[in-house]
């Protein structure tokens, strides 16, 4: 977590938002001005941060905190006023919603206007940090690659000139960093070892690092487990603990998070994630 | 006739595993069963123990049944195929825009996996067709999809880009006619925007077919019995509430939620007897009051929704057979009859 941009995938239901959350609220706490955005429709980083309705223009979560999502045809209308410089959208509101049908049928130009948006707000520097909650990992290629597919595609266009800034951030290292949010179970772990073996590959992406999520630790007791619920609840946490440790040995994980017992809301999750995410690292 | 038990609920929850286990356990039931299922982990094709391709393949064992894998971009072939004449339908596979189109359009991949599942129900070689849906966005859209579809072939937004009737290439030269294109030809540049023209028109001729055959596909998610599988943490029960709220406007309301990976109730309260090891005594309560939340989402769920509330048990080991596959639907407690 330094300064610029977080982008935080993995596979749907390991905790990708709460994650997300977390990591804008320790930043917070460490005194960044930090903007925390949803690339998804799913909603999930505004019921960790407790606003589970946010619009396209910020909001305020906390001091320094602020939230929004995108909303594709309000990113579409910006990305056009303020990137191309296309004069006099004002007027031509339904052809705009026309042009957002015709982009998805050309490759990428939808991807580009959405990460685009995230770009933005590193670019202007508003914010010491944007976090964003990113497509999960089955799709976040087609985002990071949405750039480079532009300008292989098109061969001229006003979107040509705006996708070398965009893929200087997203390569640039000191600035991104992508988070692979992932659980120690089979179909995560081999996501995640996949999405690492192409990001390399592709250099998409300045930086990348791995955070395990819902991580057992291991008991130890003596002698054989009593019958009866201590024996029960013992042999679960070991047997769970076992299946873990064979796919943690498949990945590089550099942050472990805990199984959190007993938590309730969404944004308690998240607070407790940001207690554990040290802001210095 | 063939009946359609329809998996769904959030990514992670077990959703794939959960369809196969209700395939294995259908069959052995007596009933003749297909599986359909969408992109099952490697561990999870092993332990159903049959190659999975394309098209439905029996099991080397289990006398009644079958699994077949969902491939969206060979079912959209075979749609554009049966709706479109065949040269125009060749054109269009080959176009190099085919694949993102078919893949970016509204519920496109639900539409395939729905028209996939539709063809195998009435194709009547089965008694039952367990369905395990795509994770797209809250997947209420393989529900949707089929209305999805037919508004954008037949929608207003495609009509006022190619013109009210199929149009010429004479459309091609107009562009600077409509707002919209001139603006698409500042934005992506005239070539690209010619290449992306071309393809709508041909896509516009499968309206007919592809409408009709929507028509098709809701009469069976109708009649379809619906399972939402979740665990109980907050994110995927908010998205099974999206369920029972939505579904009854397009397709049925769900017959059960099933929750997995839940814990014991009795161990709700249980404390450990004196002299108990402290690192036991800790591991207990942990999963007590794991237990108790479990417990606490299920009641909740069940005082909003007036539906069948199943468990399956937490299994440590995720099913490495068909034998743990059909031991899964065993320990389920609370599951309606669904063949």
């Amino acid at each position: 977590m330094t300064r610029g941009l977080v982008l935080v995938s993995g596979k749907g239901g390991v905790g990708k938002s709460a994650v997300a959350a977390a990591t804008a609220l320790a930043a917070r706490r460490a005194g960044k001005r930090v903007l925390a955005i949803d690339m998804t429709d799913g909603g999930g980083l505004g019921a960790h941060l407790g606003e589970p309705d946010l619009g396209f223009k910020p909001q305020v979560i906390q001091v320094g905190l602020e939230a929004s999502t995108i909303i594709r045809s309000d990113a579409l209308m910006e990305y056009l006023r303020v990137q191309l410089r296309v004069p006099t959208l004002a007027t031509i509101g339904p052809a705009a919603r026309a042009f957002d049908a015709l982009a998805a049928i050309a490759p990428a130009v939808r991807e580009v206007v959405t990460i685009g948006k995230v770009l933005w707000e590193v670019k202007r520097e508003a914010w010491d940090l944007v976090v964003a909650d990113a497509a999960p990992t089955g799709q976040i290629g087609s985002f990071l690659r949405a750039a480079r597919t532009i300008r292989d595609l098109v061969p001229s266009g006003k979107i040509l000139d705006q996708v070398q800034w965009m893929e200087d951030i997203l390569t640039d290292a000191e600035q991104t960093e992508l988070v692979l949010v992932t659980l120690l179970e089979e179909l995560p772990t081999l996501e995640t070892e996949e999405t690492l073996a192409w990001l390399n590959a592709d250099r998409l992406v300045g930086r990348t690092t791995v955070i395990s999520n819902r991580v057992l630790d291991a008991l130890e007791f003596n002698g054989d487990p009593p019958d009866g619920p201590v024996g029960d609840t013992a042999l679960l946490a070991q047997a769970l603990w076992a299946e873990q440790q064979e796919w943690a040995g498949h990945l590089p994980v550099d942050t472990s998070l805990p199984y959190l017992f007993g938590t309730r809301t969404p944004a308690e999750v998240a607070e407790r994630l940001a207690d554990l995410l040290d802001p210095g690292t | 006739m063939t009946r359609a038990v329809v998996v769904t609920g959030a990514g992670g929850v077990g959703k794939t595993t959960v369809s196969a286990a209700l395939g294995v356990a259908a069959g052995r039931a007596g009933r003749r069963t297909l599986v359909l299922t969408v992109d099952p982990a490697r561990r999870l094709a092993d332990a159903l123990g049959i190659e999975l391709t394309n098209e439905p393949t029996p099991h080397p064992h289990e006398p009644n049944l079958w699994a077949a894998m969902l491939d969206a971009s060979a079912s959209w072939q075979e749609v554009v195929r049966r709706h479109a004449e065949p040269d125009v339908a060749e054109r269009l596979v080959h176009n190099e825009l085919f694949a993102t189109a078919t893949s970016h359009f509204p519920a496109s991949q639900s539409f395939a996996a729905a028209e996939e599942a539709s063809t195998y129900l009435d194709a009547k070689a089965w008694d039952l067709v367990v369905v395990d849906t795509p994770p797209a966005a809250g997947g209420i859209e393989f529900f949707t999809a089929p209305s999805q579809m037919t508004e954008l072939l037949g929608g207003r937004l495609l009509r006022w880009i190619t013109g009210a009737h199929v149009p010429g290439r004479r459309f091609l030269f107009d562009r600077t006619a409509k707002p919209v294109l001139r603006l698409a030809d500042q934005v992506l540049g005239a070539n690209l925007l010619e290449r992306v023209a071309e393809f709508l028109m041909d896509f516009r001729t499968t309206y007919d077919g592809v409408a009709k055959r929507a028509r098709q596909i809701e009469r069976h998610m109708k009649k379809a019995s619906t399972v939402v599988v979740t665990t109980a943490d907050p994110a995927p029960v908010r998205q099974a509430e999206k369920f029972f709220r939505e579904l009854p406007d397009v397709a049925a309301t769900p017959v059960a939620v099933l929750f997995n990976r839940s814990l014991p109730e009795e161990w709700i309260g249980a404390t450990a007897p004196s002299g108990t090891e402290p690192a036991l005594a800790e591991n207990l309560w942990r999963w007590s009051a794991e237990s108790q939340r479990q417990r606490t989402a299920r009641r909740e769920f069940g005082e909003r929704y007036d539906t069948a509330i199943a468990t399956i048990p937490w299994h440590p080991h995720p099913p490495n057979d068909v034998e743990s596959l059909a031991a899964m639907v065993e320990s389920a407690e609370g599951l309606p009859t669904l063949w």
